[in-house]
């Protein structure tokens, strides 16, 4: 660590953490109740359940996404952050407006869209918060001593996140026009604007880890972001199939959307050509595996079974299905919940100065949760292919289907178990490193960390 | 070789274009929707429902244009195939339905709101979606290839007008009878009511309806009574029921001698 201000990072870091935890016990509330387990009905009804589960999803990977910036942005401007105080305050009412949301869900105070379910009265908070943060990392990079293409394309791509979130504030009696710019929001964040966010990342670990050459690893970074947009925004289109929008959407969602893996797939390649070409040299081997892990399950979970229903003859029959839901966990967990895992795993020997890099609970912690998400996808996928031949194309009756796929969710169950085993360990580890020190700031800590270019 | 620059310059310059393009196609979007989606029958109570909707998170559970979550029916179509009437009573009570089923939350709403809420919904299912929900297309072959269901036996049922108690009570939502209604239970087995006298006698038929989980666990068929069948409409259903019976209906059983038992003694 060069800089004291990078210190709060640590604060975002474990914050997401806690609210990670968090969502899995609304995860599992979810999963109980599918097996006819549901005793929390009257307090917890399935929707509450599920609007705490997704939003706290959202809400710490935005958390991670801060933790990190605040950690990069000084290093790569090469100075402090412009305004430590305001990172804290910024880091608190964040939490507080997460913690109010949460609870307001719990009395049935909310807004009913999938995925931005927080209530108007604190959308204007969130977006009062995030140009705090907006504003600091701004200025930071802008009174630094260099421009580097990585903070670039992460505070654009932070930046572009902020102003997408506006779409879904407005108002419409319509409810055709009111998903449609929902997606604005949603799809354009996972499949747009976080994508920079994540190549980003990916690029200054990457740099970092193998020790390429900056060069080298920016320039592809613009390629893959580039394709990132060139398919996904009007990839778009794959949500405007069904929902009362003109049917030249079948068509433009379909060709878009069907390249979009081509972004993953990029990741994926270019993670494993830089790991190839600068060896595995740097003794933080966990950091690596989180990173490489990232750029190869998001290619699965988000390309590949993407890309399984998102030609619209299928999505006819997929489209608001258990498909669906086995596709977002692990595209979720690929891109965005592995490349804040990746990020942390980097920075917290760095933060603190001590040198846990590797060790046991480390690997079980990165492959249980691993197994155990690919178990849970799994058991998604075989529940909702049998729920879209059963209900969808024979015709079958909704409940009598669920009844026929309840045993897959207690497979899931059981996968699920393993997953959060392994995220047990990933946080016993976070646990052991402490909290952060101002020796680590100090140049022989930082000395063992920095590794010679390869270009 | 791809140098830095080239590669930025692809990165903006993609993004600049296909973003145009995507506003313009958004804005013809923004044009044609209203035509698509028939908003101007969004009135001040398909709104209200709509408010309904959103404040109760109905999306947390279902999914709506298949949107939403996958733990409840798909409510698109619901309104054409379980009719208004139905609707109204589910959502006053939904356990009382379906008991021992995954629940839905019971809201207090009054009947303006749900008359809201189904106004909503009956719009939703005028939308022009583009042909989603499509039809199950296994369906017609499975009734093809299952073997025909055991012929009823006898003369057939005789012809007569169905009273309207069959639709106050939401019967005819599920079930055909005299060849009108049984769009929602198509799907779930309902069997049409016209020869039922074949296989239920009056005690039968009325221990049924009042209460068919108590006969046959795990049955689609909801308990009606005491939600939309009170004992003299139960009489009036079981009477007209059994009437088509052609054999009884022969004999003149027009003679006053043996006046029906009434079905239910009086509570
Ligand atoms: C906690 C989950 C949950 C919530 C919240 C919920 N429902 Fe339901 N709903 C269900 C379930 C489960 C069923 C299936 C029937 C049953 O078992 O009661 C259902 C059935 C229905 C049906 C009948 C559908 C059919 O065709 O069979 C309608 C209509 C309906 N709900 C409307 C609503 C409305 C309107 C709201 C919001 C005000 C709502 N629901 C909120 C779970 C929920
Ligand atoms: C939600 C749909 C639904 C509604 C509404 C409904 N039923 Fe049913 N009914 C069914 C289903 C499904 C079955 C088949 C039950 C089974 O075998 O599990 C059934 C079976 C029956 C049977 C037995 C039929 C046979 O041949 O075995 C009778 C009689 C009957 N219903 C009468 C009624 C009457 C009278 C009403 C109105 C008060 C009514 N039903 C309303 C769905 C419905
Ligand atoms: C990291 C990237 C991605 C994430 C996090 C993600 C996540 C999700 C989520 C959560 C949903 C459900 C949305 C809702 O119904 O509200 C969804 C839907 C969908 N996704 Fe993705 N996705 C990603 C990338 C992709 C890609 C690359 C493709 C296509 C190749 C794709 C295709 C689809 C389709 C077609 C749907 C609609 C499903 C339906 O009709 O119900 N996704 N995605
Ligand atoms: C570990 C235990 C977990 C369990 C038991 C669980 C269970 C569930 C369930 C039951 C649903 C609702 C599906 C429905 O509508 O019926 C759901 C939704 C969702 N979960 Fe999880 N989950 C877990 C962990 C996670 C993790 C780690 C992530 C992300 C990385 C995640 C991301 C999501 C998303 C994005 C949705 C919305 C999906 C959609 O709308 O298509 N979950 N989860
Ligand atoms: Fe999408």
């Amino acid at each position: 660590m060069k800089f004291q201000s990078q210190k709060i990072a640590y604060w975002f870091f474990a914050s997401a953490m806690l609210l990670l935890v968090l969502q899995i016990v609304y995860g599992f509330i979810m999963g109980f109740a599918r097996i006819g387990m549901d005793g929390l009905h009257e307090w917890i009804p399935f929707n509450t359940a599920r609007a705490v589960h997704t939003n706290l999803l959202v809400v710490w990977l935005l958390l991670g996404f801060m933790g990190s910036a605040y950690f990069i942005i000084p290093e790569e401007s090469d100075r402090e952050l412009m305004w430590p105080k305001l990172a804290w305050v910024q880091l608190i009412s964040f939490l507080v407006v997460g913690v109010v949301a949460v609870i307001g869900y719990h009395l049935n105070y909310w807004e009913g869209r999938k995925f931005l379910e927080i209530p108007r009265s604190l959308d204007y908070l969130v977006v009062v918060n995030v140009l705090a943060f907006i504003a600091n990392i701004g200025m930071t990079i802008w009174n630094g001593k260099r421009y580097t293409t990585t903070s670039i394309v992460l505070f654009f791509g932070l930046f572009t996140a902020a102003l997408l979130y506006l779409p879904g504030m407005i108002d419409f009696d319509n409810q055709t026009l009111d998903s449609f710019y929902r997606w604005w929001v949603v799809h354009l964040w996972v499949e747009g604007v976080w994508e920079l966010i994540m190549g980003a990342l990916l690029c200054y670990l990457l740099i970092k880890l193998t020790g390429v050459d900056r060069e080298v690893v920016e320039k592809w970074l613009y390629v893959i972001v580039g394709f990132t947009f060139l398919s996904g925004i009007l990839g778009t289109g794959h949500h405007y199939y069904y929902i009362g929008a003109p049917k030249y959407w079948l068509m433009i969602g379909g060709i878009f959307s069907a390249l979009e893996p081509l972004a993953f797939l990029g990741m994926a390649i270019y993670a494993l050509a830089m790991a190839k070409k600068g060896g595995r040299r740097h003794p933080n081997k966990t950091a690596l595996n989180w990173t490489l892990g990232s750029a190869i399950v998001s290619f699965v979970g988000a390309g590949f079974l993407g890309f399984a229903h998102t030609l619209p003859q299928v999505n006819m029959y997929t489209h608001g299905t258990l498909v669906t839901a086995m596709h977002g966990h692990m595209a979720f967990w690929g891109a965005y919940a592995m490349i804040n895992l990746a990020m942390i795993a980097y920075a917290l020997p760095i933060l603190t100065g001590r040198k846990l890099w590797d060790n046991a609970a480390s690997a079980y912690g990165f492959w249980l949760s691993n197994i155990g998400m690919v178990g849970m996808t799994g058991a998604l996928a075989v529940a909702g292919i049998t729920q879209v031949n059963l209900e969808r194309r024979m015709g079958l009756d909704f409940l009598a289907v669920q009844k026929e796929i309840e045993i897959h969710f207690v497979g899931m169950i059981l996968a699920a178990c393993l997953f959060f085993l392994g995220i047990c360990f990933y946080l016993y580890n976070f646990w052991r490193f402490g909290l952060p020190t101002d020796e680590a700031a100090s140049s022989d800590v930082r000395a063992a960390e920095e590794l010679p270019t390869v270009s | 070789m791809l140098t830095k620059l080239q590669a930025k310059v692809f990165f903006l310059g993609g993004t600049a274009v296909f973003f145009g393009i995507f506003l313009v196609l958004s804005f013809d979007t923004h044009l044609k929707v209203p035509n698509q989606t028939n908003a101007a029958n969004i009135t001040p109570a398909v709104a209200a429902g709509k408010r309904i909707w959103e404040e109760n998170n109905c999306m947390g559970c279902h999914t709506l244009f298949g949107e939403g979550a996958y733990y409840a029916p798909e409510l698109t179509k619901t309104v054409e195939t379980r009719g208004k009437d139905w609707l109204k009573i589910f959502i006053k009570d939904p356990a009382a339905m379906f008991p021992g089923q995954r629940k839905m939350v019971k809201y207090n709403f009054t009947d303006e709101q749900i008359d809201n809420v189904i106004a909503f919904l009956d719009w939703c299912g005028k939308v022009d979606l583009n042909g989603f929900p499509a039809k199950p297309p296994l369906r017609d072959k499975m009734i093809a290839a299952a073997p025909q269901m055991a012929v009823s036996s006898g003369p057939p049922p005789l012809k007569k007008p169905v009273p309207a108690v069959f639709t106050t009570a939401t019967c005819i939502g599920c079930h055909q009878i005299q060849g009108q209604g049984g769009a929602a239970g198509a799907l779930i087995g309902a069997p049409p009511l016209d020869d039922v006298f074949r296989r239920y006698d009056r005690a039968k038929l009325v221990a049924w309806i009042k209460d068919p989980p108590s006969i046959k666990k795990d049955t689609k068929m909801p308990k009606l009574y005491g939600l939309a069948v009170n004992d003299a409409q139960l009489n009036e259903i079981v009477d007209y029921l059994l009437s088509l019976n052609p054999e009884t209906a022969a004999t003149p059983s027009a003679a006053p001698t043996a006046a029906p038992a009434p079905a239910v003694q009086p509570k």
